[in-house]
């Protein structure tokens, strides 16, 4: 049966016209995707998992290939999780390395060099980063087209929906949760009366919609990209209301979590990284549990910071810089990094999801901004993957691709997430194949 | 050497000695041992030639986003300025530096317009449940739960306000039917209310400024509505008022009634706001929120100390030319601040009042014997250019080369070694232990250029308090810019303030700020229009404002092309890449969506001409 339009009931409405406001045309519009899934089957997410400031290749690159491989030393902190780990190493950003901390994500997921001369606040990509790409694809059936999330409180996150479309990210876990479990949200199970001022609010976003495309015909062409992409949202928006209306998905091991307190203090002066990390871990677990989103960009910590960890003597970007010989503090901090990346998948992988996990039905890819912190190197890219059973990640292994164009991954992993795509990137950072032995 | 280049030089006074930006390679295999060959050394003087500029050429008209103060400014200014404006707005982007260029480039993203939405309703509460706002602003009584003429009333008046221009007949009666339809649905007139105005601020006619110019010759010029907004967000950064949008209305926004509008524009206490937000773009003092230092190094650290370091900037600053009316220059060399009880225990002094709370600030004057003077002196640079629980003289002199000099400083080449030595009996000051940069050939153009300015900042630990001494060693503070000697901060604050380059690089800067461009060749001649008026006017930026905003530059815009607006596509029912075929409208009904708009867009033509 084809789709019944929401559009021609909000025309209605728009006009004044008294319209029956009631579930029934809505779970006919919805289709039947949100509900049970008649096959029993799960869906497939995607996320990524970003550290900034990079590793120190030399104590990253385990030693064996294949199924041999043993963690590295860095990667100690993996050993309990070894099982779900596809380790990638030896892929090169391609793309112009002329920003340090910014040109190796602009390359790797927008698969072009960066715009703009520093990585901060003010430089952006000049197309969408590949994990957007898979959320326009997959994100529609869900009330979140993506979640961007971080644990240190970041000013600028990585994902973009577009040239110069950076989107803004959530550091603060109250707010987060509100976001997804506040009102609104409704458990399998739970039954609410709906409210009326959801559709309410639609027939809002609705005439902002057409003044959005009246404003569009007033002015120019690089005016109007911006305008469509405002339209674009706001339409996503309605679309994210009518899901609160219809019914949540039976999935049974969604579940609203425990509310995150207000604020978590500092230890000794220090961020507390592990409690947050560890909260909205479970946060994001949950989203994914309950359908919330099917995609993720969780940043740990952002391009250039200077975090002050546990007994470190210095921030960690300095550190990467200053810190000489075998940089025996940066180890420290990328073991510490590295533990709450356990945290996070253990946590996916405690999710029952039928006879398998959330981390079975999640694939995972841990990365960062540069190869080796001291230098701005994009050479030997830190990848980790972990999960996707149901992507077909090849598990447990270590697979070198030494001198591969690390486009290859992102083309890779838009595949497993059922893309039908080609190719990825652009003059030096383009490819028109995947990595081979990523997949089994 | 092509134009670009020669202009950008140009804006380089004095660059004699400049580090060039290293040659970068697609990839950075085989640099990674260090040796990449890519040496910058000194640079030998370089004599430019600049031609005179061609006549000025204006940029395209763009929708301008409004940043999150101005989003701010524009609630307090149209209601009052007790609202609780929430905070979780779309970020700013500051190209170059300037969230006003960020504003020409933005867009709205899918969590922007959540935010916005959430915003909107959490306001429109705000206002309407509140009796007594609810009675300022609502004038008229409703006959019943629903009275679209008293709505309409309501939605008109603030919306023009928030709009900026007149609300047309058909967004208004989309407006009033969104308003009645929600009233009888929640019986309630004023429920009914909020979804209207909710609407107003949710709108791209609230959120972007249109500034699109109207055609004359082979122009656009900025006009009436338009002009007004350009204004009062340069001046303000905020919306026209009520006068305002009244000499716009009246077609009064030219000749001498302009000038007379403009300079109660720059008398009003508003105008502190609008310098308030160029200088916090300019010293990039919106940075202070995120740093961090080692609470057991810096004990009088804590979170008020960001917004308290901000604030001195901004009170010294307004202090000089709102109060004083002085030489801007003063900005770097002058020995009065303001300062609250957490700053004056960093600095040493004696604060003023006894039993102040965080949020008061007293101005003090240090003596001419105190080494602590100017904004180079205050902790929201010293601290802001620092590690957490360390100085950096890099930091610090790409700030002074950057943001007070406007040079350009390329960033480090990949591939080198960055490794410093930690403290040792031969180099125990970061002085020392630096100077492995000023040796290395790869390293020594820029950090020669950078660091020799940094350096005279040693004085001044990561938190702006003041020291003699470096893991016991004495601090030597001395320097030089380019080829002038400084023995110590305060004569090198002397020197930058009398740098030719300092006053152009703050002209510069305010250009970009008011157009909401960075600068091209066919621009510099309205530069150093500007440029000479300031230094003719000593250097008084409330004349600078007042030049730019009468100069005719400012209400001209390049002729562009508005072809007419493509249908909606029509997707062909399913996604080409995608697993799911969720997410797409149907396309039956985007048809009668674009007959809807067709209908708008006709209505608003007719009303063009008023504009």
């Amino acid at each position: 049966m084809k789709p019944l339009s929401r559009r021609t009931i909000l025309r209605g409405t728009v006009g004044g016209l008294a319209v029956a406001i009631g579930l029934p045309w809505l779970e006919a519009m919805t289709g039947s995707t949100r509900r049970a899934r008649a096959d029993g089957s799960f869906p497939k997410r995607f996320g990524v998992w970003f550290f900034g400031n990079g590793v120190i290749p030399e104590q990253w690159t385990p030693a064996a290939e294949g199924s041999a491989w043993q963690p590295s030393s860095l990667m100690m902190p993996l050993s309990a999780i070894k099982e779900h780990l596809c380790v990638v190493t030896g892929t090169r950003v391609n793309t112009l390395n002329t920003t340090p901390h910014g040109s190796g994500p602009a390359g790797l997921f927008s698969g072009d060099s960066l715009s703009g001369s520093e990585f901060t606040q003010g430089s952006s990509f000049r197309a969408a980063t590949f994990d957007q790409r898979i959320a326009e694809a997959v994100g529609g059936d869900t009330r979140f087209r993506s979640l961007e999330t971080a644990v240190q409180p970041a000013q600028y996150g990585i994902a973009h929906a577009g040239p110069n479309m950076r989107l803004p990210i959530e550091p603060d876990p109250r707010r987060l949760f509100n976001r997804i479990f506040g009102e609104g949200f409704r458990a399998p199970g739970e039954m609410t009366m709906p409210d009326p001022r959801l559709s309410l609010r639609r027939s809002v976003l609705d005439a902002v919609a057409g003044q959005s495309r009246t404003l569009a015909a007033r002015v120019g062409v690089e005016d109007r990209r911006r305008l469509d992409a405002h339209f674009t949202a706001v339409r996503a928006i309605e679309q994210q209301i009518a899901r609160l209306e219809s019914n949540p998905p039976n999935l049974a091991s969604c579940r609203r979590p425990d509310m995150p307190p207000e604020s978590i203090p500092d230890v000794m002066g220090r961020p507390d990284m592990r409690t947050k990390s560890r909260i909205m871990s479970e946060l994001l677990a949950m989203a994914m549990a309950c359908d919330a989103s099917r995609v993720f960009f969780h940043m740990y910590s952002q391009p250039v910071n200077n975090t002050l960890f546990p007994s470190a003597t210095s921030g960690h970007h300095q550190l990467t810089h200053d810190e000489g010989g075998a940089q025996p503090q940066v180890a420290m901090i990328l073991r510490y990094i590295m533990e709450d990346f356990a945290t996070f998948i253990t946590t996916l992988s405690r999710v029952q999801e039928g006879d398998e996990t959330l981390l079975d039905h999640t694939l995972v890819m841990l990365t960062t901004d540069c190869s080796f912190g001291r230098t701005h190197s994009v050479d030997e890219y830190p990848m980790i993957f972990a999960g996707g059973r149901s992507h077909g990640l090849r598990r447990n292994t270590h697979l070198r691709a030494r001198g591969e164009n690390a486009s290859k991954v992102s083309l890779t992993l838009m595949q497993m997430m059922g893309l039908r795509v080609a190719e990825f990137g652009i003059g030096a950072g383009r490819v028109t194949e995947p990595l081979a032995g990523m997949t089994t | 050497m092509n134009l670009r280049t020669c202009f950008l030089l140009s804006t380089v006074i004095a660059a004699s000695v400049a580090c060039t930006p290293a040659p970068t390679s697609p990839t950075d295999a085989g640099v990674a041992d260090g040796n990449d060959g890519a040496v910058v050394d000194d640079v030998p003087p370089v004599d430019v030639q600049v031609p005179p500029p061609g006549p000025f050429q204006p940029t395209d008209p763009r929708l301008r986003r409004l940043t999150r103060a101005q989003y701010t400014n524009a609630i307090r200014d149209v209601f009052d300025e007790t609202l609780i404006v929430p905070r979780s707005l779309e970020p700013d982007k500051r190209p170059e530096g300037s969230s006003s260029i960020g504003g020409t480039e933005t867009t709205i993203s899918q969590r922007g317009t959540e935010q916005y939405q959430d915003a909107a309703y959490d306001l429109a509460e705000q206002i309407l449940r509140n009796p007594t706002r609810r009675a300022r602003y609502v004038t008229c009584t409703a006959a019943g739960v629903r009275d679209d003429a008293c709505a309409g009333t309501f939605l008109r008046t603030i919306g023009r306000k928030l709009w900026r221009r007149p609300v047309t007949d058909a967004e208004l009666a989309t407006l009033v039917a969104i308003s009645g339809r929600a009233a009888e649905a929640l019986m309630d007139f004023h429920r009914g209310l909020e979804f209207g105005l909710s609407a107003l601020l949710q709108s791209p006619n609230f959120l972007f400024r249109e500034e699109m110019g109207t055609v004359r010759g082979v122009e656009r010029r900025y006009e009436r509505y338009e002009l007004a907004s350009r204004l009062s967000f340069f001046l303000w950064n905020g919306p026209p008022d009520d006068a305002l949008l009244d000499a716009a209305e009246m077609d009064q926004l030219q000749g001498d009634s302009l000038a007379t509008q403009v300079d109660r524009m720059l008398q009003s206490p508003k105008l502190r706001r609008g310098l308030e937000a160029f200088v916090t773009d300019w010293l990039r003092l919106d940075e202070l929120d995120f740093i961090a230092r080692d609470a057991t190094l810096f004990p009088s650290f804590g979170a008020d100390f960001g917004p308290s370091a901000r604030e001195e900037v901004l009170r010294t600053i307004s202090w000089i030319v709102l109060e004083q009316n002085a030489d801007f220059r003063d900005v770097l060399t002058t020995r009065e601040s303001f300062v609250n009880r957490r700053l004056a225990s960093i600095y040493g002094v004696t604060f003023p009042s006894r039993g102040a709370g965080p949020n008061q600030f007293e101005r003090i004057t240090y003596s001419p014997t105190q080494p602590r003077q100017g904004i180079l002196g205050m902790a929201a640079f010293l601290a802001l250019e620092a590690h957490p629980t360390s100085t950096s003289p890099t930091l610090r002199g790409k700030y002074v080369r950057e943001l007070i000099l406007c040079e350009a400083v390329p960033p480090p080449p990949v591939g080198v070694n960055t490794a410093i030595p930690e403290p040792n009996p031969n180099a125990r000051t970061l002085r020392e232990r630096l100077q492995v940069h000023q040796e290395v050939t790869t390293c020594r153009g820029c950090h020669r250029f950078l660091d020799n300015i940094g350096l005279g900042f040693e004085n001044f630990d990561a938190l702006g308090r003041f020291r003699r001494e470096d893991n016991g060693a004495v601090i030597d503070p001395s320097g030089f810019i380019d080829t002038t000697p400084f023995a110590d901060p305060s004569s090198m604050a002397q020197a930058l303030r009398n740098h030719p380059g300092f006053p152009r690089c703050v002209v510069n800067r305010l250009y970009r700020h008011a157009w909401g461009f960075k600068e091209e060749e066919a621009q510099r001649e309205e530069i150093e229009r500007l440029s000479r008026s300031f230094a003719q006017d000593g250097f008084h930026l409330r004349g600078l404002l007042r030049t730019i905003a009468l100069g005719e530059a400012f209400r001209r815009a390049r002729a562009i092309e508005i072809p007419p607006l493509p249908p909606l596509p029509i997707p062909d029912g399913g996604a080409p890449d995608a697993q799911s075929d969720a997410g797409r409208d149907a396309s039956a009904t985007d048809a009668g969506a674009t007959d809807a708009n067709n209908t708008d867009s006709s209505a608003d033509a007719g009303t063009e001409a008023d504009r």
